[in-house]
């Protein structure tokens, strides 16, 4: 019965980060900048819920369009003000450039909220869902089936809708896309703005189960870029996949050898990466062809 | 080296270096002047080291500071247990810290440039947590006391600044040497495309493996010395991220892949920071300063400030000089006569072929549910021009690129010189004999004319990587190569300024200096002028009599009918037919293919 309580676990905290990681990789597939700031936008999201909440006493859960939208539009500006005069330089100078955005959003926040933990305790923080001898806290529950909808959302968004398909187009091929009448100015922004929304969104859903302090962006970090890199870059099903195996190997390790969780997780990483460097579901390009 | 002191750029850092090393001796009681330069040359010490494989390479690290905390725990933990001074243990550190960095290297630099990045930060933070979990090696969060110095007290921290001070001269003496060498050459020329430089024999995985394990040296030396020097050694303090992004923005604020744009850059960081701390004091301050300063950096120097001072000088320069006209015409004409052996291939060692010097058999490569190229056989016959033709989508790139190894076959067998390369990396073919051009041309576009050609490398040995840059003959034999095609006059000029054409002509000569047995050359006609059309049919057939194999894939029918010996056409990825450009001239398969089956009945004029 402990492992199935175990896999519920693993199989919620892995809805969390799946949303949180399609963000990145959405960012990547079609602008090619590896957003390292994801973390430091997740925990801008989370404080400011846990601010609101500690003012007005705002039940979180609603917050989630509000900081969705902030989040989005905080994206949205971003690219338009940085990213995009930096792009032509390279991955490597925005990943530096997303690397600034993230410790100066750090340094605010520290200075703002300082350096203590915060935690959103809502009415329901204590409370439990049991079925049978499954006992689930009821913030993972909802925390975890939120994150599955918002980012089953997405997704039927991104494929079904024009605007998606534009930015599919756009992710595949840039050129192409221009040509058919698609800005990739507008698409890349719009993509940036979605995949700040999810940190917004995925922001409340933490703040409801974990206590935040700035620094931990460091660890948000680490742990969706590992799980991108498992999955394979670009790849949404992929990112879905690597949150998975993260939510249950920290879900297992936090049963058994609560120290090593983390550690579980990246070793599983190199492993991984040693028979395919390219992660899960990434596919290898054809470089060559010009 | 005694002329190179009379160079602004050589004599001003050592005459600085050398007034860094009077500090402590003329100036009275300069403590707190000692504990300031003893954090920037631990900066400087690192830029330049981060710099071989980020500034060089182009792989940035985000977490190259797990280095220094390794370091900091071999000499904190060893010089515990064997009761010495962490000072004396500075070699183990650095060894200890490039075993890490080569088992790290080899799984983590399989990885493209993304994962890369992001990889280093994970290694970073399980370290921290290993730190903090492996109790009884490390003391767990609570780290461990080292030991005191055994000095005379009233020496002060002047021991330590001047070991500091040599660590830092050595890891400038190691950078300059990697930089003068050709494992620097090599690193610049993955930094530029990592494609090209495995096309002309660089074995990247190699070159960027040692990049990284060299990179990692200075950071264990000085970890085991600043260990002792803080007087304690805890995970989060060993193992900062902070401390990563001091290092990445003191090298690029200096200028990255430069030699002394790093140990500037550390010097203004680490003054930058001091002054933070004892304007703003905390550490939140710190993080905001800092991530603006990279935001600024990056947005508006991301070259660099010595790049770009140098940048400015030579603009100068260059507006007092007279650019010197090149007449077209006449590399187009010149095709000096040379010695063949100059361009003769060389004898490889695993050369049992027949008369088939490359060979493709039964090649199937299929993408998602298309077949691109469906059971293809084809062998070059050694000494022979082949052509292989077909209309767009036949899949005539697709077997090229199995023959150079760009993308692996789904079945079937390339055959190089009677073995089989089928699997090979794309390095080991160029090794073996096989040369590749590109249809859009990929020159290294930061280097100049010589510099490229003198990156390709015959085979990948440790002798090789540490050769200066332009010893041996191969730029006695790049010039001469040059000088064959007509372009000497553009030895100096950087790859980037030559029109499409000449790059054309310079990336065959690159080629040449593999002294390659087949030549594969993928559209070598498009986008160029006739008059270097001809010019570069008469080098093929130049190379051609010296004895090299040449496969040309192209659209231009005249060119191809004129020059090659034997011709195969592809349609729908199996090939159609082949024969003699007579044959292949009057086949009315090869017609029906190109133009649609209408053509033959509605002749013009009718």
């Amino acid at each position: 019965m402990e492992i199935v309580q175990v896999l519920a676990f693993g199989l919620l905290l892995g809805g969390v980060y799946a949303l949180l990681a399609s963000g990145v990789t959405l960012i990547f597939g079609v602008l090619d900048v590896v957003n390292v700031a994801q973390g430091a936008f997740l925990v801008f999201s989370a404080l400011f819920t846990w601010q609101i909440w500690d003012a007005f006493g705002v039940e979180p859960l609603l917050l989630i369009p509000v900081m969705g939208f902030l989040m989005g539009v905080l994206g949205w500006g971003i690219y338009r003000g940085m990213v995009m005069r930096v792009a032509p330089q390279g991955p490597g100078m925005t990943v530096l450039l997303m690397f600034g955005v993230a410790l100066t959003l750090e340094g605010i926040l520290n200075l703002i909220f300082g350096n203590k933990f915060k935690s959103v305790t809502p009415p329901y923080f204590t409370e439990s869902f049991t079925i049978g001898q499954l006992v689930i806290p009821l913030p993972q529950l909802i925390s975890g089936v939120l994150g599955f909808l918002i980012l089953g959302g997405i997704y039927a968004y991104l494929r079904l809708s024009w605007a998606g398909r534009a930015l599919r187009a756009s992710a595949q091929n840039k050129d192409g896309a221009a040509l058919v009448g698609i800005s990739s100015v507008k698409s890349a922004s719009f993509a940036f703005a979605i995949g700040a929304a999810t940190a917004g969104v995925g922001g409340v859903l933490l703040s409801i189960m974990y206590p935040i302090y700035p620094a931990t962006q460091y660890d948000w970090i680490a742990r969706l870029l590992g799980i991108v890199v498992l999955g394979g870059f670009g790849s949404i099903p992929g990112a879905v996949i690597g949150s998975l195996i993260l939510g249950m190997t920290e879900a297992f390790a936090n049963t058994y050898l609560p120290q090593w969780s983390s550690l579980f997780f990246y070793g599983t990483i190199l492993l991984i990466l040693l028979f395919r460097p390219h992660g899960l579901m990434g596919a290898k390009t054809r470089e060559d062809v010009a | 080296m005694m002329a190179n002191l009379r160079r602004p750029r050589v004599f001003i850092p050592v005459i600085l270096l050398v007034l860094l090393a009077l500090i402590p001796i003329v100036v009275q009681d300069s403590k707190y002047q000692q504990s300031v330069l003893i954090v920037c040359f631990l900066f400087a010490i690192m830029a330049s080291g981060w710099n071989l494989i980020s500034g060089l390479a182009g792989y940035v690290s985000l977490g190259h500071s797990v280095y220094l905390g390794i370091g900091m725990y071999t000499g904190a933990i060893l010089g515990k247990a064997w009761g010495v001074e962490p000072m004396f243990l500075i070699p183990l550190g650095a060894i200890v810290a490039a075993a890490v960095a080569l088992v790290v290297g080899i799984i983590v630099l399989r990885t493209k440039s993304h994962a890369f990045v992001i990889i280093t930060i994970a290694v970073l933070l399980s370290f921290q947590l290993l730190a903090a979990n492996l109790k009884k090696l490390t003391g767990g969060s609570d780290g461990i006391i080292v030991q005191q110095p055994s000095w005379a007290v009233d020496l002060g921290t002047k021991p330590y600044y001047y070991v500091f001070f040599a660590l830092l001269v050595l890891t400038i003496l190691l950078s300059a040497f990697v930089m003068s060498s050709r494992l620097g050459a090599g690193l610049v020329a993955i930094r530029n495309d990592e494609g090209k430089a495995a096309s002309i024999g660089i074995n990247t995985t190699v070159y960027k493996v040692t990049a990284y394990v060299l990179s990692a040296i200075p950071f264990g030396a000085a970890g085991a010395l600043y260990g002792q020097y803080l007087g304690f050694v805890n995970p989060l303090g060993a193992f900062a991220i902070l401390t990563s992004v001091y290092l990445v923005l003191a090298a690029l604020i200096g200028g990255r892949g430069t030699l002394w744009g790093p140990v500037l850059g550390g010097f203004i960081v680490a003054i930058a920071n001091e002054a933070a701390t004892t304007i703003s004091g905390g550490v939140s301050a710190r993080v905001l300063i800092m991530g603006a300063i990279l935001i600024l950096t990056v947005m508006f120097m991301p070259a660099g400030l010595l790049p770009s001072i140098s940048s400015m000088i030579e603009r100068r320069k260059a507006k007092r000089q007279t650019v010197k006209f090149i007449d077209q015409a006449s590399i187009a004409s010149s095709l000096s006569d040379v010695d063949t052996t100059l361009i003769a291939p060389r004898p490889h060692r695993r050369d049992h072929a027949g008369d088939a010097v490359l060979e493709v058999r039964n090649v199937v490569k299929t993408f998602g549910g298309v077949d691109a190229v469906g059971g293809v056989s084809v062998a070059l016959q050694r000494g022979s021009i082949t052509g292989l033709i077909g209309p767009n989508g036949s899949g005539k790139t697709t077997l090229f690129n199995c023959m150079t190894g760009t993308i692996r076959p789904t079945s079937g067998q390339v055959i190089l010189a009677g073995n089989d390369i089928t699997s090979e990396r794309v390095w080991t073919r160029a090794h073996d004999g096989l040369g590749r051009t590109f249809q859009i041309t990929r020159l290294f576009k930061s280097m100049t004319v010589l510099d490229n050609l003198v990156a390709p490398l015959e085979r990948t040995s440790a002798r090789q990587m540490v050769a200066g840059r332009y010893t041996g003959d191969e730029v006695e034999r790049a010039r001469d190569i040059l000088e064959f095609m007509g372009l000497q006059e553009f030895e100096r000029q950087n790859a980037a300024a030559l029109s499409f054409g000449q790059q054309k002509l310079v990336e065959l000569a690159q080629v040449l200096m593999l002294r390659p047995s087949v030549i594969l050359l993928d559209e070598p006609a498009s986008g160029i002028n006739p008059t270097l059309i001809e010019k570069l049919a008469n080098v093929i057939r130049r190379l051609n009599e010296a004895g090299t194999t040449v496969l040309i894939v192209e659209h231009n029918i005249p060119l191809v009918l004129s020059l090659c010996d034997h011709i195969h056409v592809l349609a729908e990825g199996k090939i159609l037919t082949s024969g003699s450009p007579e044959e292949i001239r009057n086949d009315p398969m090869v017609i029906e293919a190109y133009l649609g089956p209408d053509h033959m009945l509605e002749a013009p004029g009718v």
